[in-house]
């Protein structure tokens, strides 16, 4: 049988209904108080110029820029470069790391070997790998995609390997009761059975590779929004860097609702 | 005809020190047959369920089942957990489809059966609604359709009814009654509760204290329903109780005797 885990609801439906439940709307305005005091203050402050506006433009003008930009090749591609590896870095991690970690979590003297290594790995400063990422891949995507990778790797690991050991000994037996074949072991007990935690540890390394990525393309200017915004600082195009800082912070909202917002929701279901 | 036979079955394990699980269990299982299986806790009744299963190796001795060395489960040996062992991410008809699913049957042809046995485990709405939403009862109601659903010989169940209230494990003794009726297949019953054994099982086996061996065996012919304030059902629970309560009391003497050979060791060894 195949299986249908995205079936269902429409991701953007889940957007809309997750974002306006009419029952709570005097709630959901609530939330939004802090933000419109903080922005017209900012707009405020701006504006008449107590803060110069070439260091702090107003939101108005953030907004402004920010719809302008979006409708340029060069912006759009920028923000995609950056989302892409990431993406690709995040989908290395979890091929790699989601095999090991299901070893690891079913075999008692597999993780007794490999998991003390791979704490100790994931003690280091991860970060500290990008000089020699860069020397040995040169300067571009790959030496960001591999050290995305390197980041994603290691909570998508004891995510995974936590939700591999939490599976009750009665579905084991359940699962040679009825002889299941290796293949069906993995595709009809141990991956739907470890959905949940791999999402949170899907969710942790989306968190945590955002700001790695960005890290690295503002210090070693590997192109992506982030060298957007460093080159925009530099050009003292100041409402540009503040433009390309939002729409990262859309896209994250964007992903966050979307993808693992529907997939919780569809989790929750049975959970 | 013999469907299973128990032979000198022992299980003990590795580090000396935990007494031996089961020590030389031996009896016969035939078809139709529904067998009760009760014994003081701990005395190794669901290791043998296991063993039984072949989802443990016995540490000598051999269960035969038709005949041919259980080595391994098999296809007709079918099992209901006390847990109920469900898996959450499926549905009703899923989680009873499972084993189905697993020997490649055609999907239209294994929705069927699985609707069928909605049906007779009483769960006809319910057929999309996951384990969550189900009482204690209704789940364990699945675990039998489950069991059944690959069409086998012989049920094993292991306390399957001591997850639940005790008005729903009534109401299920009744249904498991009805199905064992109906389909004509070989039930066994492991349980801690004597009334239960005397009310489902024509043949009650009898578990010593650990290391668990065949004390007694008891035929219970009593006409169904049996009515649980029958005298003949009144007595053979004395019965029973009374083959408990020596082993019961047998246990504890023998875990003092423990204690006392112990201490004795510990003072021997002051003295040295």
């Amino acid at each position: 049988m195949r299986r249908r885990p995205l079936r269902g609801q429409f991701p953007t439906k889940v957007l809309l209904v997750r974002l306006t439940p009419l029952k709570d709307v005097k709630d959901r305005l609530l939330c939004l108080l802090p933000l419109t005091v903080i922005l017209s203050g900012w707009e405020l402050l701006s504006a008449s110029g107590i803060v110069r506006a070439e260091l702090v433009p107003p939101p108005s003008k953030v907004l402004m820029t920010l719809t302008s930009q979006l409708s340029t090749a060069s912006f759009v591609l920028m923000v995609l470069r950056s989302f892409s590896n990431l993406t690709l870095g995040i989908l290395l991690a979890l091929f790699m790391a989601a095999p090991l970690a299901i070893w690891a979590g079913l075999k008692r003297q597999v993780d007794s070997t490999i998991t003390p290594s791979i704490m100790l790995a994931g003690s280091l400063p991860d970060l500290a790998l990008l000089p020699l990422l860069m020397m040995w891949f040169g300067e571009g995507s790959l030496a960001a995609i591999l050290m995305a990778g390197v980041c994603a790797f290691f909570p998508i690991y004891f995510t995974t390997r936590e939700g591999v050991r939490s599976i009750p000994t009665e579905y084991f037996q359940v699962s040679t009761i009825f002889h299941s074949g290796r293949f069906d072991f993995v595709q009809k007990l141990i991956l739907p059975a470890i959905v949940p935690q791999a999402i949170t540890g899907l969710r942790l390394a989306f968190d945590f590779v955002w700001e790695v990525i960005l890290a690295i393309e503002i210090i070693a200017r590997v192109a992506g929004i982030g060298s957007f915004i460093n080159m925009s600082v530099e050009r003292q195009t100041v409402d540009a860097a503040f433009a390309g800082i939002f729409a990262i912070g859309i896209l994250s909202i964007i992903v966050d609702r979307c993808f693992f917002g529907f997939l919780e929701e569809r989790v929750k279901r049975w959970a | 005809m013999e469907l299973m036979q128990v032979e000198g079955v022992s299980k003990f394990y590795q580090d000396g020190r935990v007494p031996a699980a089961l020590r030389d269990v031996s009896f016969n299982v035939h078809e139709k047959d529904f067998v009760g299986v009760v014994g003081p806790s701990g005395c190794g009744k669901s290791t043998l369920l296991r063993i039984l299963a072949g989802l443990e190796s016995p540490s000598s001795g051999r269960v035969w089942f038709h005949g041919r060395e259980v080595s391994a489960p098999q296809a007709r040996i079918s099992m209901v957990f006390q847990s109920c062992a469900l898996f959450p991410w499926r549905t009703v008809v899923q989680n009873i489809e499972y084993g189905l699913e697993l020997r490649k049957v055609p999907k239209a042809q294994r929705r069927e059966i699985a609707l069928g046995l909605v049906r007779l485990v009483g769960l006809a709405g319910f057929e999309d609604a996951y384990p969550k939403r189900l009482s204690g009862g209704m789940k364990q109601r699945v675990g039998i359709a489950r069991a059944l659903a690959v069409d086998p010989e012989i049920v094993l169940m292991d306390e399957a009814f001591s997850s639940v209230d005790e008005y729903t494990a009534e109401v299920l003794r009744g249904e498991v009654t009805d199905i064992w009726k109906e389909t004509g297949k070989t039930f066994m019953l492991v349980t801690h509760n004597l009334g239960e054994a005397i009310q489902l099982a024509e043949r009650v086996v009898v578990l010593s204290s650990r290391p668990g061996h065949v004390k007694s065996l008891l035929d219970i012919d009593l006409p169904r329903p049996r009515d649980p304030e029958d005298p003949d059902f009144v007595r053979l629970h004395k019965e029973l109780f009374a083959l408990l309560k020596e082993e019961l009391e047998t246990s504890i003497v023998r875990h003092r005797l423990r204690r006392v050979r112990e201490l004795q060791e510990l003072s021997d060894l002051e003295r040295t």
